[in-house]
This record gives C-alpha cells, sequence and structure tokens, in this order.
C-alpha cells in the first residue's frame, strides 16, 4: 500500500507532493521528480500527537509530513503504540490524570507539605537558628522596634518566672526573650523563627500581673517547641513558588490572594497548637489557663478601633483570610479545657 | 513580475485536545517531582508549533527534553541557593544575584539561540546569530540607563532590544530585518499618557462633585480635593494595570509585527486591543472559578488571537529559501530565564 505526504528535504524550503511506500525493511518515497529510499532503523518517528499530521525524519534533516493519519498506522504498524499517545488521547486517562492531580494537591497541602517542612525544621541547624533571629531582630529594630520602657526590675522578674515554669518532658525554653517598645504593633508577643520570644511594652502594660504576661509567653512558648515560625516560613515559600508556577504567567498579582488563603491555614492550626500546649503547661505550673483566654480578649479589644467593634467583622468568610482562629473560637477552647 | 499575496497564521490547536494532553502530562509532571517537565514542556511546544499554519504548512519544535531538563536544574540551583540564601545570609545571596546578573547577557543568548534553532518550518530551521557582547549592551545596560531618565527615554531603548532580537534571526539564511522610526513607539505610550490623563480628570470630577453633593464628615472637611486626587490616583494605577497592560501589547505586537521584514516579504499585524483584553479577562476569570484547569482552554485561546491576526504578505516565492548555517546549543538559558520570569517576546 502507499500513502501520501509532505516531504521537505531540508535544504530549500519548497514542499514536495510524494507517495510513501514500505517496502523490505525500507521507506521509498517519491513523485514525478523526487526518488528516496531510506532504511526504517535510520528514521525517526516522534509519537503521535493530537490530531497533528505524523512526522517522519531523516538522519539528514530532511521530513516527511502525513495528514492521513490511518493510511500512517496501517504503514508503520509498529509505531502506532506509542504509551504517551496513548495516555493524551483516551479520556478515562485524563479523567484519572484529574483525579490523581486533585488528590495529590490536596493530600499534598493537608498532609505532605506540613510533614516535610516539620522534619525540615527539626535538622537546621542551631547555628543557623541564632543567626537569623538576629538578622530579623536588627530589621525590626530599624523598622519598627525602640527600647523597652519597662523596668529591669520586671523584665527579670518575668524572665526567672519563665525559666522557672515545669516544662513537660523534652520541652525547650527560648533562646532568648527579648523586650522592646514598638507604637505601630502595640500590645503584642511573638515567637521569631530560630526560636527566640519578643515581648512588647504594650502586652506588659495590659496584664494585670506577671502570671498573664506568662499566661502569653506559654502560648508563644508552644510555638518555639514546635517550630512553627520556621515551618511556616518553609510551608509559605513552597506555596509561594507552587503558586507563581501555576498562575504566574498569567497575573501575578493574582497570585497573592489564594496564596494567602492557603497558608493562613497553616497558620490558623499553629495557634491552635500553641493554645493546647498552653493549656497544658499553664495547668502542670499551678496557673489557670483562664488567665490566656482573658490575655486573648484583651488583646483582642486592644487591637480593634473602637469603631469596628462591631459584628461585621464576625461572619466566617473573615475567618478564612485570617491568620488566627477568631478569638472568641479561642477562648471557648480555652474555657472548656480549664472546666469552667 | 510583482506578485503579492497575504497570507495569514492560522492556528488548529483545539482546547479540549490540548486539554487531554495538558493533564496526562501535568499528572506525569507531579509524579516524577517534575523531572518529567522537561519531556511535558516539548509535548506542549510542539502541540502549538504543528498546529500553526502558514501557506499550508506547519511549525515545529525540535527541543530536546534532556538539554531543557540540564537547564531546569541548574536553574533549580541558582535560584534555590538565592533564595535559600536570602533567608539567613543577604550577603551571599546578593553575590548570588549579582553573579545571575553577570551571566544573564550570556544566559538569554543562549535561551534565544535553543528557542530559535529548535523551531522550524517547511523542514528549515530558524536560527540565532547574536552574540553576548551586544547582549549585555542592548538587552541589559540600555534599558537600565533608560530607567535613569524615568523612563522617558525607555521607547529608544526598548527598540534596541526589537532590533537586536530580530535582526539577528533567521529562518534558513535570511535574516529578519526590524526597523521603525522613534516617533511610532512614543505615539502608543503617548496614547496610554493621555488616556490616563483623561481617566485622572473624569474620575477626580466625578468624586469631587460627589464629595461636595454628598455631606463629608467633620473630620474630612476641607480635604475634598487631596481625597478626590487620592481617588482618581487609584482609579487610574488600577486602569493601568488592567486596561492599558492589553494596549500597550496588542498594539506594540502590531508595531513590531508592521516593520518586521524577512528577505523580500513583510510581516502584518492587526491585534485588537478592547478583542485582546476580554480574552485575558475572561480567560482570567473562567481559570479563577475552575481552580486552575481552565487554563490549558485558555491558553488555546490566547495563542489563537495572537497568531491569527498576523500575517506574511510574500513578496514572491516562498519556496526559494535555503538552510543557513546550525550550531549546537543548549537549553540551559531557556530554562534559567523562564524561572526568574525575564521572558524575551519575541
Amino acid at each position: 500500500m502507499s500513502i501520501f505526504a509532505d516531504y521537505y528535504d531540508g535544504v530549500h524550503a519548497k514542499k514536495h507532493k510524494v507517495t510513501l511506500r514500505v517496502y523490505q525493511g525500507m521507506l521509498w518515497l517519491q513523485n514525478s521528480d523526487i526518488e528516496r529510499h531510506e532504511h526504517l532503523s535510520k528514521l525517526t518517528i516522534p509519537p503521535a500527537l493530537g490530531g497533528t499530521a505524523r512526522i517522519i525524519l531523516f538522519s539528514d534533516g530532511a521530513r516527511c509530513e502525513v495528514s492521513d493519519q490511518d493510511g500512517f498506522k496501517q504503514l508503520f504498524p509498529q509505531q502506532a503504540h506509542s504509551l504517551i499517545a496513548k495516555l493524551e488521547k483516551n479520556a478515562w486517562y485524563s479523567f484519572s490524570a484529574l483525579i490523581v492531580i486533585i488528590v495529590l494537591a490536596v493530600a499534598g497541602y493537608l498532609w505532605g507539605l506540613p510533614y516535610f517542612a516539620k522534619v525540615a525544621a527539626a535538622k537546621i541547624p542551631n547555628a543557623w537558628q541564632v543567626k537569623m533571629d538576629a538578622q530579623v531582630l536588627q530589621q525590626f529594630d530599624r523598622l519598627w522596634f525602640k527600647t523597652s520602657l519597662v523596668p529591669l526590675v520586671r523584665q527579670q522578674h518575668i524572665e526567672a518566672k519563665l525559666k522557672a515554669l515545669v516544662l513537660p518532658a523534652g520541652g525547650i525554653l527560648p533562646q532568648q526573650l527579648i523586650f522592646r517598645n514598638s507604637k505601630a504593633l502595640g500590645a503584642n508577643a511573638f515567637a521569631l523563627p530560630g526560636g527566640s520570644i519578643v515581648v512588647l511594652d504594650g502586652l506588659v502594660e495590659l496584664s494585670e500581673n506577671d502570671d498573664d504576661v506568662i499566661a502569653v509567653l506559654a502560648h508563644e512558648l508552644g510555638h518555639v517547641q514546635a517550630h512553627h515560625a520556621l515551618r511556616q516560613m518553609l510551608q509559605t515559600s513552597v506555596i509561594g513558588i507552587a503558586m507563581v508556577w501555576y498562575v504566574g504567567d498569567v497575573s501575578n498579582f493574582l497570585v497573592a490572594l489564594p496564596a494567602a488563603v492557603l497558608e493562613n491555614r497553616y497558620s490558623r492550626e499553629f495557634e491552635r497548637n500553641a493554645d493546647d500546649f498552653a493549656a497544658r503547661l499553664l495547668t502542670n505550673n499551678a496557673i489557670s489557663s483562664l488567665r490566656l483566654a482573658e490575655m486573648l480578649e484583651k488583646l483582642e479589644q486592644a487591637h480593634t478601633p473602637p469603631e469596628l467593634q462591631k459584628d461585621f467583622m464576625k461572619p466566617p468568610l473573615f475567618d478564612y483570610l485570617s491568620t488566627h482562629p477568631n478569638t472568641a473560637e479561642r477562648v471557648k477552647a480555652l474555657r472548656a479545657g480549664s472546666g469552667q | 513580475m510583482l506578485d503579492r499575496q497575504q497570507l495569514h497564521f492560522e492556528f488548529s490547536g483545539r482546547g479540549g485536545e490540548y486539554f487531554k494532553i495538558w493533564i496526562v502530562n501535568t499528572c506525569l509532571s507531579i509524579i516524577t517531582l517534575g523531572i518529567y517537565s522537561a519531556w511535558a514542556k516539548v509535548r506542549r511546544n510542539q502541540y502549538f508549533y504543528r498546529h500553526t499554519q502558514l501557506a499550508g504548512a506547519s511549525f515545529d519544535y525540535h527541543g530536546d527534553p534532556k538539554a531543557i531538563l540540564k537547564g531546569r536544574i541548574i536553574a533549580f540551583v541558582l535560584f534555590g541557593s538565592y533564595s535559600l540564601l536570602n533567608h539567613y545570609n543577604p550577603v551571599a545571596s546578593l553575590v548570588v544575584l549579582l553573579l545571575i546578573l553577570l551571566i544573564l547577557p550570556w544566559l538569554l543568548v543562549r535561551s534565544l539561540r535553543f528557542r530559535l534553532h529548535n523551531t522550524s518550518y517547511r523542514g528549515l530551521r530558524f536560527a540565532f546569530l547574536g552574540d553576548v557582547k551586544h547582549a549585555f549592551i542592548d538587552l541589559m545596560l540600555l534599558p537600565l540607563l533608560s530607567m535613569l531618565t524615568l523612563g522617558l527615554l525607555w521607547p529608544f531603548a526598548q527598540r534596541r532590544m526589537i532590533r537586536y532580537i530580530r535582526n539577528q534571526s533567521a529562518y534558513g539564511n535570511v535574516l529578519f530585518n526590524f526597523n521603525v522610526s522613534i516617533g511610532r513607539l512614543y505615539g502608543i505610550y503617548g496614547m496610554v499618557f493621555l488616556y490616563m490623563l483623561f481617566m485622572f480628570a473624569g474620575t477626580f470630577g466625578v468624586s469631587y462633585l460627589c464629595g461636595s453633593y454628598l455631606e463629608l464628615p467633620d473630620k474630612f472637611a476641607g480635604q475634598l480635593i487631596s481625597l478626590s486626587a487620592m481617588v482618581a490616583a487609584m482609579v487610574t494605577y488600577l486602569a493601568l494595570l488592567a486596561l492599558f497592560y492589553s494596549y500597550v501589547q496588542a498594539r506594540m505586537q502590531n508595531l513590531i509585527w508592521q516593520h518586521t521584514l524577512l528577505g523580500e516579504h513583510r510581516f502584518g499585524a492587526d491585534m485588537k486591543a478592547s478583542k485582546l483584553l476580554g480574552i485575558l479577562f475572561s480567560n482570567l476569570l473562567l481559570i479563577v472559578i475552575s481552580l486552575g484547569f481552565y487554563k490549558p482552554y485558555a491558553e488555546i485561546r490566547l495563542a489563537r488571537y495572537r497568531l491569527e491576526h498576523i500575517h506574511l504578505i510574500a513578496n514572491g516565492n516562498l519556496d526559494d529559501f535555503v538552510t543557513g548555517i546550525q550550531g549546537q546549543v543548549t537549553a540551559v538559558g531557556e530554562e534559567i530565564t523562564d524561572m526568574f520570569d525575564f521572558d524575551v517576546a519575541l
């Protein structure tokens, strides 16, 4: 049998209409002007691709294009079965691929990435962590922080109390307890990636006694135990890279929001874990976990301008955009845990 | 004998067909932890090239997946070491960044060579002959210098960039030729500036009028002008991002093709900014709604619109080309420029 093909000799752009024939292990190509025969083993035949013409490449750069797909299959029966072409053609394989992608993406997001971040965070050497914190602190000192106005005696008191806490087995104390003042950030305390804790003056002012401060520090200590800040950093960079790779060429602007929604879920989970840790730690040290609950409420009030202390910030949709779980929810959980 | 023919580029790719190819290749890329993505890229390019027709013949892509994979690994190492160092040692990461900038012209040349050398039409390869020295001057130095003039001289730099890329590109043994009067480039940006001015004035006027009818709280009294200016600036900025991007894209592509010659043949283009905007916007919306799975359809739609609004005005016979010289290339350059989102529009 023979089929029609377009032939280009690789030297001129001229198209030759030719007929193809396979005979005695050779491909024979001819029309009224040209005649060429080539051993089949010297030809490259790329796998089929959608409905595009089939291609035969000669080693000298010449090529044939065959739009008659069925004829091509009959002429080259051994080329009919390319694995990738088969996978790309069948709707069942596309459907399976779709399911696999969705399952892998969801599983990777829910378990895979958190797991790898946890393993990696535990492996980062202590020296790096100390260096990282020094760097972060330097940045913050330049941009936001002023020297703390809390009397040194009080600072030492709080630090001594923190160090005296009875930790669960394997528990670690912060690398450093750092006091700073910042108008912009107000009443706040946070754990740095390397395991130091920063306490801002606003928080100390908000507290009625040292136990109130210790309650918040217990929560931050929860972050330090589990390397939450470091894990969050690793997880957000992976999510960021994945989103840029996937959506980036559509719009960089559009990457930010979905990435934030995905990242904040991790963050909220860490907050809940830290709350749980704090509740247990406080109870073990004969401090009521209600101290933390009350401080959380006070902190929320301190951070919400009076005209916004209404209900419209409450709908669940807003929670997805938040790095922290709903305060009411956290307080409820702490109250339930303390049995009151 | 003058025999002029207007030949349109045609694109025959279909969304449904490409979706099946895309989803299987994406799945394989994920399962192989990204290794297969080099092969997937070749499949993708081949799909788009082979579905692009001009004068009854289609294009083809010949990139070697292994070369692309090698490029991706090098890009990954460079990019990875930069972002990792950035977290705990900014000084060292700056050194890496500087190193990347230093080899960037070389990478750009490599990437252009790889892309063109691996594109064929009617059995003949394209080629890129530009050298690194001029890549450094035309693609990096002059654009950076034009920034110092607050972008006022940017059209000059941009013309140099396009000229460098186009005039060193060849199909077979025939060079492309691009030249355009600088006024045409300033014309495009001038129109954008006028539109923006108009937009600013319009929104300023409307918000000022609204503000004077509504009774503003005492807090804002006497600030109506600055408030309106702020609103107008914001609206204009958003319009710049959303609307004028496609305007500049469409106009620039038309201008570039209308002034490109290939031997005795001329190109033409008639893209409409409003149509392009419509496609980009609806693509974006559908991609978001479908959680990303509309992407292959979106790519097909955009490629179809772009390609089908370019044409070749052939003077004489297209068959008269003969092959040019072909050299060895690797894919490293193309991959690194991909990772750093520094795409040279061809």
